[in-house]
């Protein structure tokens, strides 16, 4: 009888083993509807728009050598409004900003639209807000003036001013451009994922689908 | 509260009784849930040492899928390492729900429960990233689910989802730094698991040797029995209709998959909270919080047994201030739980919780002796009330006087004595299984100073064979009687006892003499 209960004590213990097993791998369903997504992500940085002035002579006297800086160029980052339309319709409308409080970090896009599956005509516009009245021209202005008086301003390193000026130069190219726009018919297929991204190099929108299997 | 926790009791004592019915309360692997949960512990680090020595954060799934491939090398040890974890999160609800049904989550142990409640929140960020290792489609199921709740974090100045949209390869920093987690946090456990055992005296860390190897055999059993496979490669332009996911570390899933990122965080962080802060609402408060123990320094003789003997480390031995030389007990009140093992160490009885000290049982065996008229010879049964205290109504049913004590262990062989000379034919203490003993140490110690002279030892000139010392959960009314009917046959083939001052029987600890008198 002692026997038969370790036997039986055994039997359970090796089917409670065996049903632990089986839900450390139960089937779980992730994704049931059939739709396809159409995924929107980039990060950039947003362009400045800003108000640059030459600061004159008696300003910088009046200030420290190590503060001392030819241009000050004061303003924010734009906006930008993505919108995005299937077959004519709007399926989502937003205003982008760059991130942080004072929103001079770069923004980013991250949006999963779930779209039906087959052919659709998609539209992606992402347009700096207020782009034709942003002064966008002072900063290269007041930068090509200066260098081209060779005014050296007092205490400025002239080596340095150039790298002032090549830093500005820099972070105006590395600035999303004002508009970005990708028309496309896809083909979207069940329970896969089209990417809508921005490529830095080709400064441009373009999409991406998975890998033939 | 008692009410659920009473309700948790009673299945508790079913689940037990079943158990050492199958097998023997030695082996009952629901009284060693803390110390199984040990051994899969040791488990987890053997065999995930093993596999990490594969593992390549440049191509996760790719070195995991390799090590699956390899039946004899790999897959085995993969099995062990992921059901060894299973039964980690099995193993350390059965002992949470085993400490909340007991009552022992609050006062003294309320460092116990919250380290412990940490210890499963950190075993399951470790199951987690350990899952996310993989880079399957389950591992980026839960890295999605974890980074969509992180993500409503204002802490973050862009969304941590962005690293699995397809814009680029997940980059190898990422499992890195997952990898890092997996093995820093069970380290980090260990500094936690010290906590959690620090108020234990003679903390038992590994079970029986037979109930680990079969443990652990048996994972191992299955996990060659039923090799593991690798789910699909992550696939950030693939939505997996199904994935296999792993109950035990995924269960939340389910409830948070159609909330925000912010509500189901704020979800979990409220369950979680509910589970560190539970000893706020099961602590006892007023009449119904035991006091803790106090020490009368005119009979401590500064002979340190309680000390050695408190389980939880709450007494301590301090030098008396008008006699440095001599030592007399302290008991701190922060870390007694008043089980009362002190009360039975005790042979001058100059320590105990308030009214349960060895003059106190003294007091109530002798008012139990006076109280009714006691037939010559019949079998007295001392239940512990965590116990066999209750089949009392079987067993005073049964022909016996039940003499009920809070745990056996508190008990002061006095008692015993004083039971025999009154006229009782025997004396069976039913205490509770060693492993389930609810001050731990209970029934060890009452066994050690029945049969052992441990202090404070059942005096010589007490007859053994009128006493039996038996082990009898809550759950085993069967055993209670048969310990009891066989007991009863053995005492009846003795010759019957000299009934003795029943209702004026003398104290024997008169006969001490306390420290400091002369």
């Amino acid at each position: 009888m002692m026997r038969l209960t370790r036997l039986l004590g055994l039997g359970i213990a090796l089917a409670a083993a065996f049903a632990l097993a089986s839900a450390s791998s139960v089937r779980m369903t992730a994704h049931a509807s059939p739709d396809s997504v159409l995924r929107l992500a980039w990060t950039a940085r947003p362009e400045r728009v800003e108000d640059c002035r030459a600061q004159s002579e008696e300003a910088l006297a009046k200030l420290p050598p190590h503060m001392r800086q030819a241009v000050i160029c004061e303003g924010t980052t734009a906006s930008y409004h993505l919108i995005v339309r299937r077959e004519g319709a709007v399926i989502l409308d937003q205003i982008v900003r760059g991130g942080g409080l004072r929103h001079d970090r770069p923004l980013y896009v991250f949006h999963d639209v779930r779209v039906p599956a087959g052919e659709s005509a998609i539209s992606v516009r992402f347009d700096r807000v207020d782009a034709t009245t942003a002064p966008a021209v002072a900063p290269p202005r007041t930068d090509t003036a200066l260098s081209e008086s060779g005014a050296p301003g007092i205490g400025i390193d002239p080596a340095r001013r150039q790298r002032e000026i090549e830093e500005r130069t820099r972070q105006r190219g590395e600035a999303i451009p004002p508009s970005l726009a990708v028309d496309a018919a896809l083909r979207f297929v069940p329970h896969e994922v089209i990417l809508v991204t921005y490529d830095p190099e080709r400064r441009a929108l373009l999409t991406v689908t998975a890998p033939p299997r | 509260m008692r009410a659920i926790e009473r309700q948790a009791l009673r299945l508790l004592a079913t689940a037990d009784a079943v158990s050492n019915r199958l097998y023997e309360s030695r082996f009952n692997p629901l009284y060693q849930s803390g110390t199984i949960l040990i051994a899969l512990y040791l488990t987890l680090l053997v065999t995930g040492l093993w596999l990490i020595l594969f593992y390549r954060v440049a191509a996760p799934w790719e070195s995991v899928a390799a090590l699956t491939g390899n039946l004899w090398a790999g897959n085995w040890v993969r099995g062990l390492h992921r059901y060894a974890s299973d039964a980690a999160v099995v193993a350390t609800g059965v002992h949470a729900f085993r400490m909340f049904a007991q009552g022992r989550s609050w006062g003294a142990r309320t460092l116990a429960w919250v380290s412990g409640g940490v210890l499963f929140l950190l075993l399951l960020l470790c199951g987690w990233t350990g899952y996310v290792m993989v880079w399957d489609t389950f591992g980026e199921q839960l890295a999605r689910e974890i980074a969509r709740m992180l993500d409503a974090l204002p802490v973050l100045s862009e969304p941590s989802s962005r690293a699995f949209t397809g814009e680029r390869a997940v980059p190898s920093g990422f499992f890195f730094i997952t990898m890092f987690a997996h093995i820093g946090i069970p380290l980090g456990m260990g500094v936690v698991f010290w906590l959690h055992v620090k108020r234990l005296s003679r903390p038992a860390i590994l079970p029986p040797r037979p109930l680990m190897y079969t443990v652990i055999g048996l994972l191992a059993a299955v996990a060659v029995v039923w090799p593991l496979a690798i789910a699909p490669k992550a696939d950030p332009f693939t939505l997996p209709v199904v994935v296999p996911a792993d109950v035990f570390f995924a269960f939340w899933i389910p409830f948070t998959r159609g909330l925000g990122g912010g509500t189901a965080l704020t979800g979990l962080a409220a369950g979680a909270l509910a589970l560190l802060v539970l000893p706020i609402a099961t602590a006892r408060r007023g009449t119904a919080a035991p006091a803790p123990s106090f020490v009368d320094e005119t009979l401590c003789t500064g002979c340190v047994q309680c000390s050695i003997d408190c389980p939880y480390g709450a007494i301590e031995m301090i030098a008396r201030a008008n006699r440095p030389a001599e030592l007399v007990a302290r008991v701190d009140p922060a870390l007694c739980v008043s089980c009362g093992l002190c009360a039975g160490s005790c042979a001058p009885m100059g320590v105990g919780p308030a009214g349960r000290t060895g003059r106190d049982q003294i007091a109530r065996v002798q008012a139990f002796l006076a109280s009714t008229s006691r037939r010559p010879g019949e079998i007295v049964v001392i239940s512990c009330d965590h116990g066999a205290g209750m089949h009392a109504p079987a067993l005073a049913a049964a022909g016996a006087a039940v003499y009920p004590v809070d745990c056996a262990g508190s008990l002061h062989t006095s008692v015993i004595e004083l039971l025999l000379r009154g006229g009782a034919g025997g004396v069976l203490v039913l205490a509770c299984p060693p492993r389930d003993c609810w001050h731990r140490e209970g029934p060890r110690w009452l066994v050690e100073r029945v049969y052992h002279e441990r202090e404070a030892e059942l005096q010589a000139r007490v007859d053994r064979a009128r006493v039996r010392v038996a082990h009898v959960s809550a759950g085993e009314r069967r055993l209670a009687l048969a310990a009891l009917r066989g007991f009863a046959a053995e005492v009846s083939r003795l010759e019957p006892p000299r009934v003795g001052r029943a209702k004026n029987v003398e104290p024997v600890c008169d006969r001490l003499e306390p420290a400091g008198r002369t």
